[in-house]
């Protein structure tokens, strides 16, 4: 077996090393690998804290008339969940694993710019504290933003919503909005121009070509909502008429701004989690992907097709219909290529020897509650259902199984994957067990019952609603199925800390992949690897483990 | 507390020939996705079972992919999908007819958060409830007088957002009669959740009678009560906002079904709520606090009532 | 391999891109609707802003040629042509800055209408960006004029002159789309 040595060109820069112990050596790392922790740790916080808002929300929701919250706080904390969920915790979660992973991935020692990684960090969670910093505000006009987490004007601007909110709402972003931007830059150049010897772009994992077109769209649409929040902090705070009807400005401008980056912003928001599932499914399957090729091909396509959906956020602003057309066609359109690689991951396990670890679970009813968010996504894109729909509890319904279903269950499923690798110790796989069933069942009492109160005509963002024939039972049950799932965080959060203490160890290669990450011990040490193993396939340590039938060996005669 | 009211689903009871459209594609819809969803769990479940790791079981076969089915699984969808446009275009001709050049017969002003409506052919003026003819299509031009609010009545048809700088119109039209819910679809401030709105399908000699009550001048105060009430109305300004259009117009406001745009049934109790203190039904509501006496309230209440 | 300084640098410029494209979209709409009120016909002086853009296309030259001594390792030639490439840029500001200082004089502010708030915002921004190159060139030539332009990475240096470029390159945009449009739409 040959060895390589790492060169000087791949990042072994000249810095020192500094001892990977006390809480300093953590505020001031530029190694990308406790930067990724603190990604990930610093994500779940903010999960905790949206997660409560929602709680909170569904109290307040679960009966009719309910006086449990105020409309004004009731407002405050959808905004600030959605804002949050989206800003604070999916988007940091995804690049901290990336973070973590994917200089692993590549056999690197570090991303291309790891000073500029730790500013990403810390001016995210300078921005999510300026966010919530908002909730401090006193007065009358005082809290936290309440126009909802995409901000629409005219209701966005000063005339109707007269407190700071809305301001540390922008100036949050702003700062957010930098350190992805910044992380996205960094994670692409780390991709293009850190690679091992031997590592071409079609032998990457299938995780490190997700990230690479995650990073593409974060670059493009990043600077897009930027543009639109200082043209709507310029309306608040100097006085100019961007998005002011009354003054010949234009609120459908606001929303071409914003779905311009909304919607990318979704697939920024799923493509890392393809990516996981990716890495996940193959190796309980004891198979590689399926059609490594076509998945990240289509994945190509879905990241060009996402900037030419915006409009079918905005059917029912009543433009003409040559314009909705369009947007029906390119949103059916992207259906095609996330259809494949349901498809693929589905045929990874045919032939394969599935073992059910609580990873494994959690990708497997990835694919099953993804294509249920994902078929109601197509709905939308029938432009009459969605002027029956939008709006309604239905497109919240939709979201969750595409974020909750399809994210979430993903990234429970990296940790789980990458937990002995990150720690050095495995995750119990009985509390695991429990955390998933309790997640799928409170996951699913929560949301799918919220496909028919929006087809019963219950709008969103509503603080409370009137006693109509089922409106009341069905909202307790989504209620209930919120605390279930509040209770199967608790679970996930009781195995985290136990299994950390006293889990059992992992070893460097626990589950039997072959990815360069499990080439390295776990914890991995500062540098990385002691050597890179030699890299002729995707899967180096499938060939080292089998030099008599290799990847290479095997498609040659697969032809 | 407001009583209830039956749910009007689009998909379960459409009331016009533009829900009903698109009812028939929604419920067309449902099914070719749950025949996707149906096939792709069967898929899933058969591989999980079938080829779960156990003693004995054959190892895992190393292959890659297969073209041919790649192709298949790209083409078939984007197939069926173009079928779906197909059916979509239809349904959008059939639910949503050319406005530009017919004259409206009723202009509909959102605010924050109350509906002001405006019959313009007869120079009636409501707030939150409309009433329509069955059988009859009626043209409506939408404005907003601040921020962006959506008027939805899912029995009815589509929604259509209401954005200020953007004006819109719809034609609605009831098939049989009936009292159909809707909502403001598009959260515009504090009190969103209770901007509701009510179409009520008239008979044709129903409706010819419900606008010539509302086209003429309501019975004034007779007893003492009332003119004590009208009284306090002039005294506590009432017009300033219920005339200009900043609060709903309540010259017949005893005629309708609620109050506060659906927060209440309109029952002399409720008004007397109301008036008592808006805050409590409706925080955030513009309607000031005017702080008035249990006495001063039930006088302006049997004034209100007599606005029928 | 591709330098990561460069790829780098040059995702940071795509990015950038999008954010001006964005805001001169908002110009160009606003710009194509009838309104009151100053407007760039009326209160931009084309000729005046021409004079100091072309000290700004200027300097794109200049600091290719300083790139070209530093790959030559003619120290004198870099300081010569980063110090030209500072002083062209700078007077653009300046030509900048009193133009700003007109249009405030005849009551031309963000807030005067949309034609204030877009021109103000896309060329503002502009600017800043202008400055922000200004000081990273400034931060070259110091390091140059103490004599220690070997410490600097050629990536590095050319990553500044690819931003110069793009700065420039943005302005050729934005002044077709603000004082050119007007004078043939």
């Amino acid at each position: 077996m040959k060895e390589v040595a790492i060169p000087e060109a791949l990042g072994a820069e000249s810095f020192e090393l500094e001892a990977r112990t006390g809480w300093l050596s953590w505020v001031t790392s530029v190694d990308h690998k406790q930067l990724g922790i603190m990604y990930m740790l610093g994500a779940f916080i903010f999960f905790l804290v949206a997660g409560v808002l929602a709680l909170l929300m569904r109290v307040q929701l679960a009966v009719p008339y309910n006086h449990f919250l105020s409309p004004q706080a009731f407002n405050q904390f959808f905004t600030m969940h959605g804002t949050t969920m989206i800003f604070l915790v999916v988007v940091p979660m995804l690049v901290g694993f990336a973070t973590y992973m994917v200089p692993l991935m590549i056999g690197a020692r570090d991303m291309a710019f790891p000073r500029l990684n730790a500013l990403s960090f810390w001016v995210q969670i300078f921005g999510g504290l300026m966010l919530y910093f908002s909730f401090a505000t006193s007065g009358i006009n005082g809290g936290a933003p309440a126009a909802g987490w995409f901000a629409y004007a005219p209701l966005s601007e000063t005339a109707y919503s007269y407190g700071p909110g809305v301001n540390y709402w922008i100036l949050g972003l702003l700062g957010i909005g930098v350190g992805t931007l910044t992380a996205g830059i960094n994670l692409m150049a780390t991709i293009i121009s850190m690679r091992a010897p031997g590592m071409s772009l079609r032998r990457v994992p299938l995780f490190v070509w997700m990230t690479l077109i995650t990073g593409f769209l974060i670059v493009v649409v990043m600077p897009i909502l930027n543009a639109g929040l200082v043209m709507l902090l310029a309306d608040r705070l100097l006085n100019a008429h961007f998005f002011r009807a009354d003054t010949g400005g234009s609120a459908v401008l606001w929303q071409h701004v914003f779905w311009a980056f909304g919607h990318p912003e979704v697939y920024i928001m799923v493509l890392p989690a393809f990516g996981i599932i990716s890495e996940v499914i193959p190796v309980f399957s004891g198979k590689p992907i399926y059609g490594y090729d076509f998945v990240a091909a289509s994945t190509v396509a879905i990241a060009f097709l996402s900037l030419t959906v915006w409009g079918h956020h905005m059917f029912a602003v009543g433009l003409d219909n040559a314009f909705n057309l369009f947007f029906a066609i390119s949103s059916m359109a992207i259906a095609v290529p996330t259809g494949v690689k349901i498809f693929n991951w589905t045929a990874t396990m045919y032939q394969g020897r599935v073992r059910f670890t609580t990873a494994m679970l959690f990708a497997i009813s990835f694919i099953l509650m993804f294509t249920i968010g994902g078929l109601s996504g197509v709905a939308f894109a029938v432009v009459p259902i969605d002027w029956q729909l939008t709006d309604s509890y239905f497109v919240v319904a939709h979201f969750h199984y595409v974020l909750f279903g399809g994210t979430t269950f993903a990234i429970f499923a990296g940790a789980y994957y990458w937990f002995p690798k990150i720690t050095g110790r495995m995750l119990d796989e009985r509390w695991g067990k429990v955390h998933f069933w309790l997640t799928f069942i409170g996951f699913n009492m929560t949301f799918m019952i919220q496909h028919v109160l929006g087809m019963l005509g219950m709008p969103r963002r509503v603080f409370t609603y009137p006693a109509l024939p089922g409106w009341e039972a069905m909202n307790m049950i989504s209620t209930i199925g919120a605390f279930v799932l509040a209770f199967a965080v608790l679970i996930f959060m009781i195995n985290f800390v136990i299994s950390l203490r006293s889990g059992k160890i992992a070893g460097d290669n626990p589950w039997d992949a072959w990815t360069l990450e499990w080439a390295t011990t776990s914890l991995p040490p500062a540098e990385n690897f002691t050597r890179v193993p030699p890299i002729r396939g995707r899967r180096p340590l499938w060939d080292i483990a089998h030099p008599d039938r290799t990847d290479e060996m095997m498609t040659r005669v697969a032809g | 507390m407001p009583g209830t009211y039956s749910a009007n689903a689009f998909t379960l009871a459409p009331a016009s020939p533009q829900a009903a459209a698109i009812s028939q594609l929604f419920v067309g819809t449902l099914i070719f996705l749950g025949a996707i969803l149906a096939l792709v769990t069967l898929l899933v479940i058969y591989a999980v079972i079938r080829y779960r790791d156990r003693p004995g079981a054959p190892a895992a076969q190393q292959n890659f992919g297969w073209r041919k089915l790649e192709i298949i699984w790209t083409a078939v969808p984007t197939l069926s999908l173009a079928v779906l446009s197909v059916f979509m275009v239809r349904t959008m001709i059939a639910s949503d007819l050319p406005t530009a050049d017919a004259k409206p017969d009723l202009r509909i002003v959102a605010h924050q958060w109350w509906w002001e409506i405006y019959y313009l052919k007869t120079g009636v003026v409501t707030a939150n409830e409309i009433h329509i003819p069955v059988g009859k299509r009626l043209l409506v031009d939408f404005r907003s007088a601040d921020v962006i609010h959506d008027f939805w009545v899912p029995a009815i048809g589509r929604k259509i957002d209401i954005v200020p700088g953007h004006p819109n119109r719809l034609w609605i039209e009831a098939d049989r009669g009936g009292t159909y819910l809707g909502a403001c679809a598009e959260f515009c401030g504090n009190e969103h959740a209770w901007m509701r709105i009510m179409v009520i399908a008239d008979s044709p000699e129903e409706f010819a009678a419900w606008m010539k009550d509302q086209a003429a001048a309501p019975p004034g105060p007779t007893t003492a009560e009332e003119q004590r009430g009208l009284a306090i109305y002039r005294k506590s300004i009432c017009i300033n906002c219920h005339v200009n259009s900043v609060g709903p117009d309540l010259t017949h406001i005893a005629s309708r079904r609620t109050l506060a745009a659906g927060a209440l049934d309109n029952t002399p109790q409720n008004l007397a709520a109301w008036l008592h203190d808006p805050e409590d039904f409706k925080p955030g509501s513009n309607m000031p606090n005017f702080r008035l006496r249990d006495d001063e309230v039930w006088a302006l209440v049997a004034y209100l009532e007599t606005q029928k | 391999m591709p330098d990561k300084t460069k790829v780098g640098v040059g995702l940071f410029l795509f990015s950038e891109a999008w954010f001006f494209l964005t805001l001169l979209i908002a110009y160009v709409f606003f710009h194509s609707l009838p309104a009151d009120g100053p407007s760039a016909a009326s209160s931009l002086n084309v000729m005046h802003t021409l004079a100091f853009s072309i000290c700004l296309f200027l300097s794109s030259a200049t600091i290719h040629l300083a790139v070209r001594s530093f790959r030559a390792g003619d120290r004198n030639g870099v300081s010569r042509w980063l110090a030209m490439t500072v002083a062209l840029g700078t007077i653009f500001l300046f030509g900048q800055t009193r133009e700003y200082l007109g249009l405030f004089a005849h009551g031309v502010t963000i807030s005067t209408n949309l034609f204030g708030s877009t021109f103000f915002t896309l060329t503002g921004f502009h600017g800043l960006h202008v400055l922000m190159g200004l000081v990273a060139l400034g931060a070259l030539l110091g390091i140059g004029m103490c004599g220690r332009l070997g410490e600097i990475k050629p990536s590095g240096f050319e990553a500044v002159s690819m931003y110069w470029h793009f700065v420039d390159a943005v302005w050729v945009v934005i002044f077709a789309a603000v004082y050119l449009l007007p004078l043939v739409a």
